[in-house]
Protein backbone atom coordinates (compact mmCIF):
# COMPACT_ATOMS: atom_id res chain seq x y z
CA UNK A 1 0.00 0.00 0.00
CA UNK A 2 1.30 3.38 -0.94
CA UNK A 3 1.23 5.95 1.85
CA UNK A 4 -0.21 9.32 1.06
CA UNK A 5 2.23 12.16 1.32
CA UNK A 6 1.54 14.89 3.85
CA UNK A 7 0.43 17.40 1.22
CA UNK A 8 -2.21 15.04 -0.10
CA UNK A 9 -3.94 15.20 3.28
CA UNK A 10 -3.82 18.96 3.40
CA UNK A 11 -7.03 20.01 1.77
CA UNK A 12 -9.29 22.45 3.55
CA UNK A 13 -12.48 24.31 2.84
CA UNK A 14 -11.75 27.99 3.49
CA UNK A 15 -14.39 30.15 5.17
CA UNK A 16 -13.45 33.78 4.61
CA UNK A 17 -16.58 35.40 6.04
CA UNK A 18 -18.00 38.88 5.40
CA UNK A 19 -15.39 41.21 6.90
CA UNK A 20 -12.51 39.65 4.98
CA UNK A 21 -14.23 38.98 1.64
CA UNK A 22 -15.90 42.37 1.39
CA UNK A 23 -14.15 44.89 3.60
CA UNK A 24 -10.60 43.58 3.81
CA UNK A 25 -9.98 41.47 0.68
CA UNK A 26 -6.25 42.10 1.13
CA UNK A 27 -6.46 39.51 3.92
CA UNK A 28 -8.04 36.95 1.61
CA UNK A 29 -5.45 37.69 -1.08
CA UNK A 30 -2.55 37.26 1.35
CA UNK A 31 -3.96 33.99 2.72
CA UNK A 32 -4.44 32.55 -0.79
CA UNK A 33 -1.01 33.63 -2.00
CA UNK A 34 0.91 32.41 1.05
CA UNK A 35 -1.00 29.11 1.24
CA UNK A 36 -0.10 28.44 -2.38
CA UNK A 37 3.55 29.03 -1.49
CA UNK A 38 3.19 26.54 1.38
CA UNK A 39 1.64 23.90 -0.88
CA UNK A 40 -1.65 23.85 0.99
CA UNK A 41 -4.81 23.40 -1.01
CA UNK A 42 -7.87 25.52 -0.32
CA UNK A 43 -10.96 23.97 -1.91
CA UNK A 44 -13.59 26.69 -2.40
CA UNK A 45 -17.10 25.52 -1.65
CA UNK A 46 -20.24 27.33 -2.77
CA UNK A 47 -23.22 28.51 -0.74
CA UNK A 48 -21.80 29.95 2.49
CA UNK A 49 -23.56 32.86 4.17
CA UNK A 50 -22.39 35.09 7.03
CA UNK A 51 -21.10 32.77 9.79
CA UNK A 52 -23.31 34.53 11.37
CA UNK A 53 -21.74 37.29 13.44
CA UNK A 54 -21.11 36.18 17.06
CA UNK A 55 -21.89 39.57 18.60
CA UNK A 56 -24.94 41.28 17.14
CA UNK A 57 -26.55 38.45 15.19
CA UNK A 58 -26.10 36.12 18.16
CA UNK A 59 -27.71 38.83 20.32
CA UNK A 60 -30.97 38.56 18.35
CA UNK A 61 -31.67 34.83 18.83
CA UNK A 62 -29.14 32.14 19.73
CA UNK A 63 -31.09 29.30 18.16
CA UNK A 64 -31.32 31.05 14.78
CA UNK A 65 -27.64 31.97 15.06
CA UNK A 66 -26.80 28.34 15.68
CA UNK A 67 -29.03 27.16 12.81
CA UNK A 68 -27.35 29.43 10.27
CA UNK A 69 -23.93 28.35 11.54
CA UNK A 70 -24.99 24.70 11.24
CA UNK A 71 -26.11 25.33 7.68
CA UNK A 72 -22.63 26.60 6.81
CA UNK A 73 -21.04 23.56 8.48
CA UNK A 74 -23.24 21.14 6.49
CA UNK A 75 -21.71 22.51 3.27
CA UNK A 76 -18.27 21.38 4.48
CA UNK A 77 -19.73 18.08 5.71
CA UNK A 78 -21.17 17.35 2.28
CA UNK A 79 -17.70 17.91 0.78
CA UNK A 80 -15.99 15.90 3.53
CA UNK A 81 -13.56 18.71 4.33
CA UNK A 82 -12.65 20.52 7.52
CA UNK A 83 -13.56 24.19 7.64
CA UNK A 84 -10.68 26.60 7.98
CA UNK A 85 -11.46 30.11 9.21
CA UNK A 86 -9.36 33.25 8.82
CA UNK A 87 -11.43 35.57 11.02
CA UNK A 88 -11.68 35.15 14.77
CA UNK A 89 -15.38 36.03 14.67
CA UNK A 90 -16.20 33.30 12.15
CA UNK A 91 -13.98 30.98 14.18
CA UNK A 92 -15.98 31.76 17.31
CA UNK A 93 -19.39 31.21 15.72
CA UNK A 94 -18.58 28.07 13.77
CA UNK A 95 -16.49 26.45 16.54
CA UNK A 96 -19.05 27.18 19.24
CA UNK A 97 -21.94 25.93 17.14
CA UNK A 98 -20.02 22.81 16.12
CA UNK A 99 -19.05 22.11 19.75
CA UNK A 100 -22.56 22.52 21.18
CA UNK A 101 -24.21 20.58 18.37
CA UNK A 102 -21.73 17.72 18.82
CA UNK A 103 -22.29 17.63 22.60
CA UNK A 104 -26.01 18.30 22.92
CA UNK A 105 -28.27 15.83 21.04
CA UNK A 106 -31.43 17.73 22.00
CA UNK A 107 -30.07 20.96 20.53
CA UNK A 108 -28.91 19.10 17.44
CA UNK A 109 -32.43 17.74 16.98
CA UNK A 110 -33.93 21.23 17.28
CA UNK A 111 -31.49 22.68 14.75
CA UNK A 112 -31.99 19.76 12.35
CA UNK A 113 -35.77 20.25 12.52
CA UNK A 114 -35.16 23.74 11.16
CA UNK A 115 -32.58 22.64 8.60
CA UNK A 116 -35.09 20.12 7.22
CA UNK A 117 -36.91 23.06 5.63
CA UNK A 118 -34.01 23.45 3.20
CA UNK A 119 -33.22 19.75 2.91
CA UNK A 120 -30.07 19.84 5.01
CA UNK A 121 -28.93 17.89 8.05
CA UNK A 122 -26.12 18.67 10.47
CA UNK A 123 -24.19 15.47 11.24
CA UNK A 124 -21.15 16.57 13.22
CA UNK A 125 -18.51 15.04 10.96
CA UNK A 126 -16.06 17.90 10.41
CA UNK A 127 -13.88 20.19 12.50
CA UNK A 128 -13.65 23.97 12.44
CA UNK A 129 -10.18 25.43 12.82
CA UNK A 130 -8.56 28.83 12.69
CA UNK A 131 -5.94 28.74 9.95
CA UNK A 132 -3.08 29.55 12.34
CA UNK A 133 -3.66 26.21 14.08
CA UNK A 134 -3.42 24.46 10.70
CA UNK A 135 -0.01 26.07 10.15
CA UNK A 136 1.22 25.09 13.60
CA UNK A 137 -0.29 21.62 13.91
CA UNK A 138 -0.70 20.20 10.40
CA UNK A 139 1.96 21.89 8.32
CA UNK A 140 4.43 22.60 11.11
CA UNK A 141 6.34 25.73 12.09
CA UNK A 142 9.49 24.51 10.29
CA UNK A 143 7.72 24.44 6.93
CA UNK A 144 6.50 27.99 7.47
CA UNK A 145 10.09 28.97 8.21
CA UNK A 146 11.34 27.18 5.09
CA UNK A 147 8.95 29.22 2.91
CA UNK A 148 10.61 32.51 3.92
CA UNK A 149 12.82 33.97 1.19
CA UNK A 150 13.99 37.11 2.97
CA UNK A 151 13.61 37.48 6.72
CA UNK A 152 12.61 41.09 7.29
CA UNK A 153 13.68 41.18 10.93
CA UNK A 154 11.03 43.73 11.85
CA UNK A 155 9.82 44.00 15.42
CA UNK A 156 6.24 42.87 15.98
CA UNK A 157 4.03 43.46 19.01
CA UNK A 158 1.24 40.92 18.93
CA UNK A 159 -2.42 41.52 19.63
CA UNK A 160 -4.05 38.15 20.23
CA UNK A 161 -7.73 39.08 20.24
CA UNK A 162 -10.20 37.11 22.34
CA UNK A 163 -11.97 34.64 20.12
CA UNK A 164 -8.98 32.68 18.87
CA UNK A 165 -8.33 31.53 22.45
CA UNK A 166 -11.51 31.71 24.48
CA UNK A 167 -13.53 29.80 25.61
CA UNK A 168 -10.51 27.50 25.81
CA UNK A 169 -12.64 24.38 26.46
CA UNK A 170 -14.13 24.90 23.00
CA UNK A 171 -11.24 26.49 21.11
CA UNK A 172 -8.44 24.24 22.45
CA UNK A 173 -5.85 26.37 20.67
CA UNK A 174 -3.46 27.49 23.37
CA UNK A 175 -3.06 28.61 26.99
CA UNK A 176 -5.66 31.43 27.01
CA UNK A 177 -3.67 33.60 29.42
CA UNK A 178 -0.14 32.92 28.17
CA UNK A 179 -0.49 31.99 24.51
CA UNK A 180 2.52 31.41 22.23
CA UNK A 181 1.06 30.41 18.88
CA UNK A 182 1.32 33.83 17.22
CA UNK A 183 4.83 34.49 18.56
CA UNK A 184 5.96 31.20 17.07
CA UNK A 185 4.38 31.95 13.72
CA UNK A 186 5.69 35.52 13.48
CA UNK A 187 9.17 34.33 14.46
CA UNK A 188 8.97 31.59 11.83
CA UNK A 189 8.14 34.32 9.30
CA UNK A 190 11.33 36.11 10.30
CA UNK A 191 10.01 38.75 12.71
CA UNK A 192 11.36 39.60 16.12
CA UNK A 193 8.60 39.53 18.73
CA UNK A 194 8.53 42.12 21.50
CA UNK A 195 6.35 41.85 24.59
CA UNK A 196 3.95 44.59 25.53
CA UNK A 197 1.76 45.12 28.58
CA UNK A 198 -1.64 44.81 26.92
CA UNK A 199 -0.93 41.71 24.84
CA UNK A 200 -4.14 39.86 25.77
CA UNK A 201 -6.45 42.85 26.31
CA UNK A 202 -9.65 42.87 24.28
CA UNK A 203 -10.05 45.42 21.43
CA UNK A 204 -13.45 46.38 22.85
CA UNK A 205 -15.20 46.45 19.47
CA UNK A 206 -18.31 44.69 20.77
CA UNK A 207 -19.27 47.37 23.34
CA UNK A 208 -22.13 49.62 22.42
CA UNK A 209 -20.85 52.78 24.11
CA UNK A 210 -17.84 53.92 22.18
CA UNK A 211 -15.93 55.38 25.16
CA UNK A 212 -15.02 51.87 26.32
CA UNK A 213 -13.42 50.60 23.09
CA UNK A 214 -11.80 53.98 22.57
CA UNK A 215 -9.98 53.75 25.87
CA UNK A 216 -9.04 50.10 25.30
CA UNK A 217 -7.77 50.78 21.80
CA UNK A 218 -5.79 53.74 23.02
CA UNK A 219 -4.21 51.72 25.83
CA UNK A 220 -3.31 48.79 23.57
CA UNK A 221 -1.76 51.07 20.94
CA UNK A 222 0.12 53.10 23.56
CA UNK A 223 1.43 49.88 25.07
CA UNK A 224 2.71 48.85 21.63
CA UNK A 225 4.21 52.26 20.98
CA UNK A 226 6.11 51.96 24.27
CA UNK A 227 7.41 48.50 23.34
CA UNK A 228 9.40 49.88 20.40
CA UNK A 229 7.73 47.55 17.90
CA UNK A 230 7.56 48.45 14.21
CA UNK A 231 3.99 47.21 13.89
CA UNK A 232 1.09 45.40 15.52
CA UNK A 233 0.57 41.84 14.28
CA UNK A 234 -2.85 40.20 14.50
CA UNK A 235 -5.15 37.62 12.93
CA UNK A 236 -8.64 39.08 13.31
CA UNK A 237 -10.35 41.53 10.90
CA UNK A 238 -12.60 42.94 13.64
CA UNK A 239 -9.63 43.81 15.84
CA UNK A 240 -7.99 45.18 12.67
CA UNK A 241 -10.98 47.45 12.10
CA UNK A 242 -10.76 48.75 15.64
CA UNK A 243 -7.01 49.44 15.47
CA UNK A 244 -6.46 50.53 11.85
CA UNK A 245 -9.44 52.78 11.21
CA UNK A 246 -10.02 53.30 14.95
CA UNK A 247 -6.55 54.73 15.30
CA UNK A 248 -7.31 57.49 12.78
CA UNK A 249 -10.49 58.39 14.67
CA UNK A 250 -8.58 58.44 17.96
CA UNK A 251 -5.88 60.70 16.53
CA UNK A 252 -8.52 63.18 15.37
CA UNK A 253 -10.54 63.09 18.56
CA UNK A 254 -7.70 63.34 21.07
CA UNK A 255 -4.97 64.96 18.97
CA UNK A 256 -2.57 62.08 19.55
CA UNK A 257 -0.21 60.70 16.98
CA UNK A 258 -0.07 56.93 17.38
CA UNK A 259 0.94 55.73 13.90
CA UNK A 260 1.16 52.03 14.64
CA UNK A 261 0.81 50.01 11.40
CA UNK A 262 -1.56 47.06 11.81
CA UNK A 263 -0.56 43.95 9.87
CA UNK A 264 -2.50 40.71 9.43
CA UNK A 265 -0.25 37.68 9.89
CA UNK A 266 -0.52 36.45 6.31
CA UNK A 267 0.43 39.87 4.95
CA UNK A 268 3.68 39.71 6.88
CA UNK A 269 4.28 36.11 5.85
CA UNK A 270 3.66 37.16 2.24
CA UNK A 271 6.24 39.95 2.44
CA UNK A 272 8.75 37.46 3.87
CA UNK A 273 7.97 35.04 1.05
CA UNK A 274 8.90 37.76 -1.43
CA UNK A 275 5.50 39.23 -2.26
CA UNK A 276 5.30 43.00 -2.69
CA UNK A 277 3.43 45.34 -0.30
CA UNK A 278 0.84 45.82 -3.09
CA UNK A 279 0.44 42.05 -3.54
CA UNK A 280 -0.67 41.80 0.09
CA UNK A 281 -2.67 45.05 -0.07
CA UNK A 282 -0.81 47.15 2.49
CA UNK A 283 -1.72 50.27 0.49
CA UNK A 284 -5.37 49.72 1.44
CA UNK A 285 -4.76 50.27 5.15
CA UNK A 286 -5.87 53.52 6.76
CA UNK A 287 -2.78 53.69 8.97
CA UNK A 288 0.06 53.68 6.48
CA UNK A 289 3.01 51.35 6.93
CA UNK A 290 5.49 53.65 5.14
CA UNK A 291 7.98 53.96 8.00
CA UNK A 292 8.01 50.22 8.47
CA UNK A 293 8.44 49.57 4.74
CA UNK A 294 11.38 52.00 4.53
CA UNK A 295 13.30 49.68 6.85
CA UNK A 296 12.98 46.77 4.45
CA UNK A 297 13.33 48.49 1.10
CA UNK B 1 -36.93 45.25 48.59
CA UNK B 2 -38.89 44.00 45.62
CA UNK B 3 -39.82 40.30 45.54
CA UNK B 4 -37.86 38.03 43.20
CA UNK B 5 -39.39 37.98 39.72
CA UNK B 6 -39.42 34.23 39.08
CA UNK B 7 -41.42 34.63 35.89
CA UNK B 8 -38.53 36.48 34.33
CA UNK B 9 -36.03 33.92 35.61
CA UNK B 10 -38.10 31.11 34.11
CA UNK B 11 -38.07 32.90 30.79
CA UNK B 12 -34.27 33.24 31.01
CA UNK B 13 -34.10 29.48 31.68
CA UNK B 14 -35.66 28.75 28.30
CA UNK B 15 -32.90 30.44 26.29
CA UNK B 16 -29.68 28.64 25.34
CA UNK B 17 -27.11 29.34 28.08
CA UNK B 18 -29.63 31.27 30.20
CA UNK B 19 -30.42 28.50 32.67
CA UNK B 20 -26.86 28.55 34.08
CA UNK B 21 -27.64 31.84 35.88
CA UNK B 22 -29.21 29.65 38.60
CA UNK B 23 -25.79 28.32 39.60
CA UNK B 24 -24.14 31.68 40.34
CA UNK B 25 -23.07 31.94 43.99
CA UNK B 26 -21.79 35.52 43.62
CA UNK B 27 -18.09 34.80 44.20
CA UNK B 28 -17.02 37.61 41.85
CA UNK B 29 -14.34 35.62 39.97
CA UNK B 30 -15.84 37.01 36.75
CA UNK B 31 -15.06 40.61 37.69
CA UNK B 32 -11.28 40.73 38.19
CA UNK B 33 -10.20 40.26 34.57
CA UNK B 34 -13.34 41.65 32.90
CA UNK B 35 -12.14 44.38 30.50
CA UNK B 36 -15.53 46.12 30.40
CA UNK B 37 -15.55 46.31 34.22
CA UNK B 38 -12.02 47.66 34.15
CA UNK B 39 -12.98 50.45 31.75
CA UNK B 40 -16.52 51.18 32.86
CA UNK B 41 -17.55 51.39 36.54
CA UNK B 42 -21.16 50.81 35.48
CA UNK B 43 -20.37 47.35 34.11
CA UNK B 44 -19.99 44.48 36.55
CA UNK B 45 -20.73 40.87 35.50
CA UNK B 46 -21.29 39.74 39.08
CA UNK B 47 -23.86 42.46 39.52
CA UNK B 48 -25.56 41.51 36.26
CA UNK B 49 -25.81 37.92 37.54
CA UNK B 50 -27.23 39.17 40.86
CA UNK B 51 -29.87 41.14 38.98
CA UNK B 52 -30.63 37.99 36.97
CA UNK B 53 -31.08 36.02 40.21
CA UNK B 54 -33.44 38.70 41.47
CA UNK B 55 -35.26 38.73 38.15
CA UNK B 56 -34.70 42.45 37.70
CA UNK B 57 -36.28 42.54 34.27
CA UNK B 58 -36.54 46.32 34.04
CA UNK B 59 -32.83 46.99 34.56
CA UNK B 60 -31.54 44.04 32.56
CA UNK B 61 -33.65 44.14 29.43
CA UNK B 62 -35.00 47.67 29.47
CA UNK B 63 -33.67 50.41 27.17
CA UNK B 64 -30.02 51.40 27.71
CA UNK B 65 -29.23 48.29 29.70
CA UNK B 66 -25.62 47.87 30.75
CA UNK B 67 -25.55 44.37 29.20
CA UNK B 68 -24.74 45.94 25.82
CA UNK B 69 -21.33 47.03 27.08
CA UNK B 70 -20.13 43.44 27.45
CA UNK B 71 -17.05 43.03 25.23
CA UNK B 72 -17.90 39.35 24.56
CA UNK B 73 -14.27 38.50 25.34
CA UNK B 74 -15.20 35.22 27.13
CA UNK B 75 -12.81 35.83 30.03
CA UNK B 76 -15.63 35.34 32.58
CA UNK B 77 -16.39 32.03 30.85
CA UNK B 78 -12.79 31.02 31.63
CA UNK B 79 -12.83 32.20 35.24
CA UNK B 80 -16.23 31.07 36.55
CA UNK B 81 -15.84 28.08 38.95
CA UNK B 82 -19.54 27.24 38.57
CA UNK B 83 -19.62 27.05 34.77
CA UNK B 84 -22.22 29.82 34.74
CA UNK B 85 -20.56 31.28 31.62
CA UNK B 86 -21.71 34.82 32.46
CA UNK B 87 -21.12 35.99 28.88
CA UNK B 88 -23.64 33.43 27.63
CA UNK B 89 -26.18 34.51 30.28
CA UNK B 90 -25.65 38.09 29.10
CA UNK B 91 -26.24 37.08 25.47
CA UNK B 92 -29.40 35.21 26.55
CA UNK B 93 -30.53 38.47 28.19
CA UNK B 94 -29.76 40.28 24.95
CA UNK B 95 -32.06 37.79 23.16
CA UNK B 96 -34.87 38.76 25.54
CA UNK B 97 -34.12 42.45 25.03
CA UNK B 98 -34.23 41.95 21.25
CA UNK B 99 -37.63 40.26 21.61
CA UNK B 100 -38.90 43.34 23.44
CA UNK B 101 -37.32 45.76 20.98
CA UNK B 102 -35.13 47.46 23.57
CA UNK B 103 -31.87 46.56 21.80
CA UNK B 104 -29.48 49.16 20.32
CA UNK B 105 -30.36 49.91 16.66
CA UNK B 106 -27.12 48.36 15.36
CA UNK B 107 -28.34 44.88 16.28
CA UNK B 108 -31.40 45.10 14.08
CA UNK B 109 -29.41 46.49 11.14
CA UNK B 110 -27.01 43.52 11.27
CA UNK B 111 -29.97 41.11 11.20
CA UNK B 112 -31.55 43.03 8.32
CA UNK B 113 -28.30 43.01 6.39
CA UNK B 114 -27.99 39.23 6.74
CA UNK B 115 -31.64 38.80 5.68
CA UNK B 116 -31.23 41.00 2.62
CA UNK B 117 -27.75 40.07 1.43
CA UNK B 118 -26.62 37.04 3.45
CA UNK B 119 -23.76 39.12 4.82
CA UNK B 120 -23.10 41.61 7.59
CA UNK B 121 -21.04 43.77 5.25
CA UNK B 122 -22.68 44.67 1.95
CA UNK B 123 -20.73 44.40 -1.29
CA UNK B 124 -20.25 47.50 -3.43
CA UNK B 125 -18.59 48.47 -6.70
CA UNK B 126 -15.57 49.50 -4.60
CA UNK B 127 -15.30 46.12 -2.88
CA UNK B 128 -15.71 44.32 -6.23
CA UNK B 129 -12.96 46.45 -7.76
CA UNK B 130 -10.62 45.87 -4.85
CA UNK B 131 -11.06 42.12 -5.09
CA UNK B 132 -10.28 42.26 -8.79
CA UNK B 133 -7.16 44.39 -8.27
CA UNK B 134 -5.88 41.89 -5.71
CA UNK B 135 -6.34 39.02 -8.16
CA UNK B 136 -9.33 37.51 -6.36
CA UNK B 137 -12.33 35.84 -7.95
CA UNK B 138 -15.74 37.49 -7.84
CA UNK B 139 -17.40 37.14 -4.48
CA UNK B 140 -19.54 33.99 -4.15
CA UNK B 141 -23.32 34.11 -4.20
CA UNK B 142 -25.28 33.48 -1.01
CA UNK B 143 -28.41 31.33 -1.52
CA UNK B 144 -30.83 33.86 -0.04
CA UNK B 145 -33.90 31.65 -0.54
CA UNK B 146 -32.45 29.11 1.89
CA UNK B 147 -31.63 31.80 4.45
CA UNK B 148 -35.11 33.25 4.11
CA UNK B 149 -36.67 29.91 5.02
CA UNK B 150 -34.46 29.61 8.09
CA UNK B 151 -35.08 33.18 9.19
CA UNK B 152 -38.88 33.03 8.91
Amino acid sequence: MQLLTVTEFMKYAPFFGCMISVKYPQMEASVRKTMANLGMELVDLQGFSCCPDPIYFKATDKLTWMTLAARNITIAEEAGLDLVTMCSGCTATLSEANFHLKHDPELKEKVNQRLKKIGKEYKGTVSVRHIVTVLRDDLGIEKVKASVKKPLNLKVAIHYGCHLLKPSEIMRVDDPDHPTILERLFEAAGAETVKHEKQVLCCGKACTHEEIPEKMTFDVLSSIKKSGADFMGLICPTCFDEFDLGQINLSRKFSVDLKVPIIYYFQYLGLSQGLSPEDVGLHLHKTKADEMLKKIS
Amino acid sequence: MKPVNFKFRHKLNTIIGGEAHNFCYQCGACVGDCPAALYSPAFNPRNILLMALLGDEESLVGPDSVIWDCTNCNTCYERCPQAVRPVEVIIALKNISFGKGTNPPGVKSILDSVKETGRTVKTSSLSDRRRKELGLKEISIVPLEELKKLLE
